[in-house]
């Protein structure tokens, strides 16, 4: 494949033009072309996607200074496999792939509906379908107005007042480091609108946030309300799946619809929302009463095996099939199966995440990975090793030191003992519109987020919106958020930019995003409007360095910002794994920087040397690294019973958990004793007499959460997101295929076009996420369906998790 | 989207069947001239379909689409211009239901209904490469091409082209359309004819590798369920697949001899 690659480039140079205007009137247009000369520049730049946060490597041609077309990038792990030896030994042969979305990113960059100039707010009144009257405004006119604001909370002590939200995947490190130096404690990033659920489920059980599995050498790969093959956050998980089975793994999907991933399993289970927890725990019950579990790993690498076997006692099948609605012969059949065939994988990803038990639902789904020995041993859910690029801490000054002090607005560590560091939309929002919290903040600024679409509660997030005293959005389209805003700043799609991506994969592996094309529009990029931010309001270090004036490596004063953020971006990877600069993996093939290390595994048997330990802090068997203050870092390892120190798994005994008793000191958001039991518990919100339906939703190929609807490509491949109800149930409402539909919640109405299906469990009705703009542009605008304004603005009360499907609906003719 | 374009593809074959009917009665002699040609051809260019590995992503509809300069329609489902689409066909009753997935570039029949009732020849047969192409500029847009094709993979440009916003940006490799003309895949020969050249140029065969990742659609492919390659080399990728025993070709019954295979689910 390189060698082809390779000899295709170099032929795109010299025989381009081969089909032109000239050409038309031959007999043979296509076969007299070959003397043609070029009559264009071209060149071939290798980046990385940011059409959803999988970061799959590109490869961009650009043709006169346009993007013509964006293919798979030939170098890059994360569009092949997420195991190092199959990628070094196939890529070549195989070649790699990227998704439609990816295909279609030429039509976001040329969008004609992006902002191209700031904007600024003319009527004061803010709202669901109120004319902001947004007038252009000069770039100096919008700097000094959000400059006098943030200046104006700054000097009165009041900085922690500035709420700040982003995407999860981009430029995230420069943010966080200008809230540090402002003094805000309330940096919030996209992750706990998706999978902060199944970061806390797996953190309690083996210590990792983000096991990845290892689908290509596994015999039996059984998921939860995942749908990896068309849900495709990363490019190879098609491959990766796709060739276990014609390896003659067998795929089982238990998940309430036939997504594209049951749709080519084995075997799909249809189940009822939000009870994964309760068929997982009744698999437990089969393994252990059969005595298949893995003995010696149970011994060696797990506590509270007792307490677990205990509980699950009478967690039968027949006790399960009542709550779940899936067959107690199906699940004593899937567990014999599951724990009979090996390597085996068990994943859960935001399906059963979503909901109100999602944490120690997928807790007991985690565990049913422990029961067979299931972790970091090839075929089964990896750690993975994840070193990049570093993210150098910077040191406040005084004055943001003390706001920092404030508690977050969302107090997400007092309330959310499993929380994740990306915040609590959900309590922020619902906070901000109820008038409750530690403070009232002020200010907001949103930089490439939509929580007026994504997030559920659309009412709420505009109350909340309403009453924040000043909103800064910076998105490339007017979206739903930037229609509340007061500034409307023109962001940058990924085409235009920099990021360094830290690999999705299972070794170190770190991929350059970087500008194909200049910014359309003149405008500054993300990071860009940031680093002016902090000049303008003269932020300076703990030591009175100009940070965002001064190069990180050249020390010198830089007035360019791009310049100076480069500089940034090549500290971060000299410091990090890589150790090369920013120039030198532009140079790297596919301008992607992989670790010759490769995937390893069982790597909780890893000695640490006693070198290393002399400058390490031990407390009880747990090992950690030291700051150096002196004060403990980082867990690193576990003191055995026979006395070596070992990596172990990162929770609070160094070992997976099947009980933590610890737990039960700790209270939830809801003011719960935490149980230290992965308990069944029903979610809180059941269908009832009057609201009898599940609603959910899910994500395909086809589309990015809420911001892809005004590509149109994407929107003439699919253009609306129906309701789908199945077929019996349809047949007792009524209601026929393309009906149009109420669906109602006690939180409000939508109307849906429905379409029926066998593929659905008959007491749910749902639609893929992202529809129904009334921002955004004119090709998103009137298609499909949104439901977030059906749901309560709640997060789920262990991990602040939205709860984007716990919802429960009536539906009637309309 | 899947199911109008279904409902219209099934109008389009039934209507289509008719033609065939006319064109294929008119086949015995063209049958024996063509095959005598096919042993002497230089290529024989196909694509390979794993129907086991295709996930339905849709990532070659869009890479074709990106590729080819092919124009957008967003509000007529029955007027799109997906030169390679995907299709969706649900069997089954819950819970034991499967959603049957299809996925279809043009064939490039050696022995081809649309060339055959192409009043104007602006559609031909190369010869050498083994492909079905079309002259822009000698279609009149009588459309007897899309009622005689089988398989429907022949679409009419209703209106002037619209790019979306990249007007500026388009493939320079690819001729654009205009209204009122027919325009469908080409096994993106823009691409092909590149690595032809090169090999003739260095005075030697093309190497099967060269070919792997050469449409668009296959190179982009997120299963890696399509393949392309030359049948004529009985080393290449795609000969061993066809000789699998799991390889078909839709409606082969019609004696269109269609250059894509299918590799059968089970």
């Amino acid at each position: 494949m390189k060698l082809t690659r390779k000899e295709f480039l170099k032929l795109v140079g010299t025989t381009a033009g081969v089909i032109s205007g000239v050409n038309r009137l031959n007999k043979f247009a296509y076969a007299t072309t070959k003397k043609s000369k070029p009559k264009f520049k071209e060149e071939w730049i290798f980046s990385c996607c940011n059409m959803c946060g999988g970061q799959s490597g590109i490869m961009v041609r650009v043709v006169d200074g346009k993007v013509v077309k964006i293919e798979p990038n030939p170098y890059n792990p994360n569009n092949f496999s997420n195991i190092s030896t199959d990628f070094f030994a196939n890529i070549e042969k195989e070649g790699t792939c990227i998704c439609p979305k990816g295909n279609a990113g030429i039509l976001t960059l040329y969008d004609p509906e992006r902002i191209k100039n700031p904007l600024k707010r003319t009527n004061p009144k803010k709202g669901i379908a109120v004319n902001p009257g947004f007038v252009e405004i000069s770039w100096e006119e919008a700097y000094s107005e959000i400059v006098r604001r943030l200046k104006q909370l700054r000097d009165n002590g009041e900085a922690h007042k500035l709420l700040w939200f982003s995407e999860d995947h981009s430029f995230t490190h420069i943010q966080d480091d200008f809230c540090k130096l402002f003094g805000t404690p309330n940096y919030s990033i996209h992750s706990n609108l998706c999978d902060t659920a199944r970061k806390a489920s797996f953190k309690m059980v083996m210590g990792d946030e983000r096991p990845l599995m290892d689908s290509f050498q596994s015999k039996y790969i059984l998921l939860f309300g995942w749908n990896p093959l068309s849900a495709t956050k990363w490019s190879y998980l098609p491959r990766i799946i796709t060739r276990a089975i014609e390896n003659g793994a067998k795929l089982v999907v238990v998940d309430p619809y036939l997504s594209y991933t049951a749709n080519k399993a084995q075997e799909w289970i249809p189940i009822r929302p939000g009870t994964d927890g309760a068929m997982a725990l009744a698999m437990g019950n089969v393994i252990i009463r059969e005595r298949l579990y893995d003995e010696t790993f149970i011994k060696e690498w797990t506590v509270g095996f007792e307490e677990y076997a205990e509980y699950v006692k009478d967690k039968t099948p027949e006790w399960q099939e009542k709550i779940t609605s899936v067959p107690a012969k199906t699940v004593e059949r899937i567990a014999i199966e599951f724990a009979t065939t090996k390597p085996q994988v068990v994943d859960v990803w935001s399906g059963p995440g979503h909901h109100s038990n999602g944490v120690q639902g997928g807790r007991a789904i985690a565990l049913l990975a422990a029961l067979v020995g299931g972790y970091d041993r090839p075929g089964t859910l990896l750690i993975p090793d994840r070193k990049g690029n570093k993210h150098i801490e910077v040191h406040p000054d005084e004055t943001a030191k003390k706001n920092l002090k404030e508690k977050r607005f969302d107090e997400l560590k007092d309330l959310y003992p499993f929380g994740h560091n990306s915040g609590v939309y959900c309590e922020i929002f619902s906070r901000l519109a109820e008038g409750r919290g530690p403070y009232k903040p002020k200010m907001a600024v949103i930089i490439f987020q939509n929580p007026m679409m994504s997030v559920p509660g659309t009412k709420t997030v505009e109350k909340a919106l309403q009453n924040l005293e000043f909103v800064v959005v910076n998105d490339i389209f007017l979206s739903e958020t930037a229609l509340m805003a007061d500034i409307v700043i023109p962001g940058t799609t990924y085409l235009e930019r920099y990021d360094l991506n830290t690999h999705w994969v299972t070794w170190p592996v770190l991929g350059l995003r970087q500008p194909v094309v200049k910014p359309l529009f003149g405008q500054p990029t993300e990071y860009e409007f940031v680093c002016e931010l902090g000049r303008r309001l003269g932020l300076k270090e703990e030591d009175g360095n100009a940070f965002f004036w001064e190069g990180r490596i050249s020390g010198e004063r830089i007035e360019d910002k791009t310049k100076w953020y480069e500089e940034y971006l090549s500290k971060e990877l000299k410091e990090g794994e890589p150790k090369i600069t920013l120039e030198e993996l532009k140079k790297l093939p596919g301008a992607v920087w992989v670790s010759k290390k490769g995937t390893r595994y069982e790597k909780y048997k890893d000695i640490i040397p006693q070198e290393k330990l002399a400058d390490t802090i031990i407390e009880g068997n747990i090992v950690y690294s030291k700051k150096k203050d002196g004060t403990k870092d980082k867990q690193i390892g576990m003191l055995k019973e026979d006395g070596t120190v070992v990596r172990g798994f990162f929770t609070s005994s160094g070992k997976v958990e099947f009980y933590n008793s610890d737990l039960v000191k700790m209270k939830d958001a809801w003011g719960k004793p935490v149980n230290p039991l992965p308990v069944y518990e029903p979610r809180r919100w059941q269908p009832d007499k009057e609201y009898p339906f599940y609603l959910i939703n899910w994500k395909e190929a086809s589309h990015t959460h809420t911001r892809t609807q005004n590509n149109a490509y994407l929107i003439e491949l699919k253009g609306e997101n129906p309701l789908m109800i199945n077929t019996e149930t349809a047949k007792k409402l009524g209601i026929k295929d393309g009906d149009l539909v109420w669906v109602e919640s006690p939180y409000g109405k939508v109307k849906a076009k429905v379409k029926l299906t066998e593929g659905i469990h008959p007491e749910v009705v749902g639609l893929q996420h992202g529809f129904g703009h009334w921002g955004l542009g004119k090709t998103a605008q009137d298609r499909g369906t949104s439901d977030a304004i059906l749901r309560p603005c709640l997060a789920e009360p262990l991990s602040g998790q939205a709860l984007h499907k716990e919802c429960c609906v009536k539906i009637y003719r309309a | 989207m899947e199911e109008k374009i279904l409902s219209r593809k099934e109008f389009l074959r039934l209507a289509g069947l008719g033609v065939a009917t006319l064109a294929v009665s008119s086949l015995p002699k063209k049958v024996y001239a063509y095959k005598e040609k096919k042993k002497n051809r230089k290529f024989r260019f196909v694509m390979v379909i794993d129907l086991r590995r295709c996930v339905g992503c849709h990532s070659c509809s869009i890479a074709c689409k990106v590729e080819n300069n092919v124009p957008l329609e967003l509000n007529r489902d029955d007027r799109k211009i997906f030169w390679n689409q995907v299709f969706f066909k649900e069997e089954g009753a819950y819970p034991y239901v499967k959603e049957k997935i299809f996925n279809r570039p043009c064939f490039h029949c050696d022995n081809h209904p649309c060339v055959n009732v192409c009043p104007t020849g602006a559609t031909y047969h190369d010869e050498e490469k083994g492909l079905v192409l079309q002259r822009y500029e000698r279609c009149i847009g009588c459309r007897y091409c899309a009622l005689a094709c089988p398989y429907g993979v022949r679409y009419f440009n209703w209106k002037k082209p619209d790019y979306g916003g990249r007007k500026e940006a388009l493939n320079p490799d690819v001729e654009t359309r205009y209204k009122g003309i027919i325009e469908k895949c080409t096994f993106c020969i823009h691409r092909l004819e590149r690595v032809i050249e090169k090999a003739e140029k260095e005075g030697r065969n093309i190497k099967d590798e060269e070919l792997h990742y050469l449409p668009a659609c296959v190179q982009t492919c997120m299963s890696k369920a399509r393949h392309f390659g030359d049948l004529n080399d009985p080393e290449s990728t795609v000969s061993k697949l066809v000789r699998s025993g799991r390889a078909y070709r839709l409606l082969e019954d019609l004696g269109t001899e269609p250059n894509v295979y299918y590799l059968k689910e089970a």
